[in-house]
């Protein structure tokens, strides 16, 4: 593993970091209990927590000054794996569609069974008074919408299985 | 009184049933279907079912209330704020079938809630109030003399209107036949009423309210001021109190005037006298509210006053136990409101589950909630989680606490207004005192907490690779573990 930590990709929520290893070496932290760190950067002193770890240590929960980060890490082996179309989320196939945003379901324009193409509408979901269409972003073949119309879903939810 | 029904749900709900309770009375809680597992419910003596989720067919069910209330042998209902709060007919409806409305009577509920029949009542009081007519008019060339009189910038206000709509500021007189003709356009398709005020534009006005408490039998005190100037979208979203400018004598001043405006409608329980202040520390009446405020915690920390407490004895028919000389401000008091909300997309909602919640603590911390971790935000009604407040010795150690208050409060699973409350606790604006209702658009933007974030995402991500590290022995194993045999050598 040591040869393939010539640079790290460093995915925080929505931010992307790229860290090499002479970074990590100038780093001035002290670890104080199994999970809890002070770095000192820029003269500023903070505190972080490790709150979760999974993956070996890949994918983390990181809480820094009370707020909580997810974390994830990709060293140069990953990031080749990724460029290559090997990824983790690229060989995933779509198995289902689900709500970006938590709303109420206004219409539903499938029905199980239907073979789709790319862009098509499948519902229109209602939040915060405005109308969202939700399309499908590969060719598929529905296998079961799992709503129905006027109901209320969460961000997240299932609403249509496919093939 | 023994059994008392709150029309309402959530954190009001649930803190006045905490009153209730405490006073040995009987509670009953009322809830829609999407309510069931609230905890007002949870924590009522009694509990009954409205409805459907929507408020027209659960909370603003007054009739469906009025017979449970029947039904349960019920003496007293608190409407709590919103939903029914400053409907006079339902109090009206409530007082007739028999039972105590926990708030003000039917008419001055009635005066207080028309613009133009405020002003009127309160006109022969020598109330200050804006520059303007006391009259609606839908003609321009009237519009044009009252302006030159009062001299620009002018407001255009619909007189029936609410929430920015068929308002329009008018800077010079050639602009004003325009902007007339929009008011009153805008006015007739939203409220089907085109008559509109026109006043003078106070610029960059604070929003001064102050606490009245009036008895049933002629006493009427002040429980002082709170400054409500930071807001969003017209809405208050960080409160205090006392304010920061105002003066004793100033303080009195607005005080006397706001019994005054109470008392000019024989105002009985709580209420609030709103003002709107200049930059020259001038003020003027602008409204008053017939119900307990939002932002009541931050009067109850400074004056030691539950105000619940004080509307239930009011409307047992009590007097009150204490004078305006007995009220004394004691330290000082900030409350963040904690909305479901994203301060990083203009504040839209941001509705979802709670996956976690955990309340911060403390000597001087208050957090009036109702919701528990798991619990999804519903879409039907206000997206207020929770009022967050803390009181110190003084306006510093108060805003000290909150900031610390604001890092242990963990929230997860949707977007609030706690990152916005931290931007405003530490802006110099705010702690100068320097600020008023222009303070999200003059110093807000969303980049300056994205900045925030990213600094402290960058250092997640250097402490989770520090330890990914460790973990995986790529940092150094070998040498510690050859250093510390070495010193277990020498011993």
């Amino acid at each position: 593993m040591p040869e393939n930590n010539k640079s790290f990709a460093v995915k925080v929520n929505d931010f992307k970091f790229q860290f090499k290893p002479e970074d990590l070496s100038q780093l001035n932290i002290v670890k104080h209990s199994p999970t809890e760190y002070n770095l000192i950067k820029k003269n500023r002193s903070v505190n972080a927590r490790i709150l979760d770890s999974e993956n070996a240590g890949k994918k983390l929960r990181v809480e820094v000054d009370g707020e909580a980060f997810e974390v994830e890490i990709r060293d140069d082996l990953d990031q080749m794996l990724d460029k290559m179309g090997f990824g983790a989320a690229a060989v995933k196939q779509i198995r289902e569609i689900k709500a970006p945003m938590p709303g109420l379901v206004l219409e539903i324009n499938v029905s199980d069974g239907d073979e789709v193409v790319e862009g098509q509408k499948i519902l229109i979901l209602e939040a915060m008074k405005m109308e969202n269409s939700i399309v499908i972003p590969t060719k598929a073949k529905i296998k079961k919408v799992v709503v129905l119309a006027g109901q209320a879903v969460d961000k997240g939810q299932v609403l249509v299985e496919l093939e | 009184m023994k059994k008392i029904l709150v029309a309402n749900r959530g954190e009001i709900a649930l803190r006045i049933m905490r009153t209730i309770r405490k006073m040995g009375i009987k509670s009953v809680a009322v809830y829609s279907e999407a309510d069931r597992s609230s905890p007002h419910v949870l924590f009522a003596d009694e509990a009954v079912c409205l409805g459907p989720a929507p408020s027209s067919q659960s909370y603003l069910n007054g009739d469906k209330i009025i017979d449970f209330c029947k039904q349960l042998k019920v003496d007293g209902i608190h409407p709590g704020y919103g939903f029914l709060s400053e409907n006079a007919d339902f109090a009206q409806k409530v007082t007739d079938a028999g039972i105590t409305f926990i708030g003000p009577g039917p008419d001055a509920m009635r005066i207080m809630g028309s613009k133009l029949a405020a002003k009127e009542c309160v006109k022969t009081y020598n109330i200050p109030m804006v520059p303007g007519i006391d009259q609606a008019i839908e003609d321009v060339v009237i519009a044009k003399e009252i302006a030159e009189k009062i001299g620009y910038p002018i407001l255009i206000k619909a007189s029936a209107g609410g929430g920015g709509k068929g308002m329009r500021i008018v800077h010079a007189e050639a602009d004003l036949e325009e902007q007339m003709q929009r008011a009153i356009s805008e006015a007739k398709s939203s409220f089907g009423d085109g008559s509109v005020f026109v006043e003078k534009y106070v610029s960059s006005p604070r929003h001064v309210e102050i606490q009245v408490l009036a008895d049933n039998y002629g006493n009427t005190v002040h429980l002082f001021e709170r400054e409500c100037s930071i807001q969003r979208r017209h809405q208050k979203v960080v409160e205090e109190s006392p304010s920061s400018v105002l003066t004793p004598e100033l303080r009195k001043k607005m005080g006397d005037a706001a019994v005054m405006v109470a008392k000019s409608c024989k105002y009985t329980s709580t209420g609030t006298v709103e003002f709107l202040m200049d930059d020259k520390l001038n003020f003027y009446f602008l409204e008053m509210n017939t119900r307990l405020q939002v932002e009541h915690p931050v009067t109850e920390m400074i004056t030691g006053i539950d105000l619940v407490e004080e509307q239930i004895k009011i409307a047992r028919g009590e007097k009150l136990g204490f004078t305006q000389d007995d009220l004394k401000i004691n330290g000082h008091a900030v409350e963040l409101r904690v909305y479901a909300e994203d301060p990083l997309n203009k504040f839209l909602p941001s509705i979802g589950t709670l996956t976690t919640y955990i309340k911060p603590e403390g000597e001087g911390v208050r957090v009036d909630d109702g919701y528990e971790e798991g619990m999804a935000i519903p879409i039907y009604y206000d997206p207020m989680i929770a009022k967050l407040a803390t009181h110190g010795k003084d306006r510093t150690e108060a805003i000290q606490k909150m900031k610390k208050a604001i890092k242990d409060y963990k929230i997860e699973g949707l977007s609030t207004t706690l990152p916005f409350g931290t931007f405003v606790f530490e802006h110099d604006a705010f702690l100068s005192g320097h600020f008023d209702t222009h303070f999200v658009q003059d110093y807000y933007t969303p980049e300056l907490i994205i900045e925030k974030q990213k600094s402290n995402a960058e250092v997640a991500a250097l402490i989770g690779l520090a330890y990914w590290m460790e973990i995986n022995k790529m940092i150094n194993p070998v040498e510690n573990k050859s250093t510390s045999w070495k010193r277990r050598l020498a011993h």
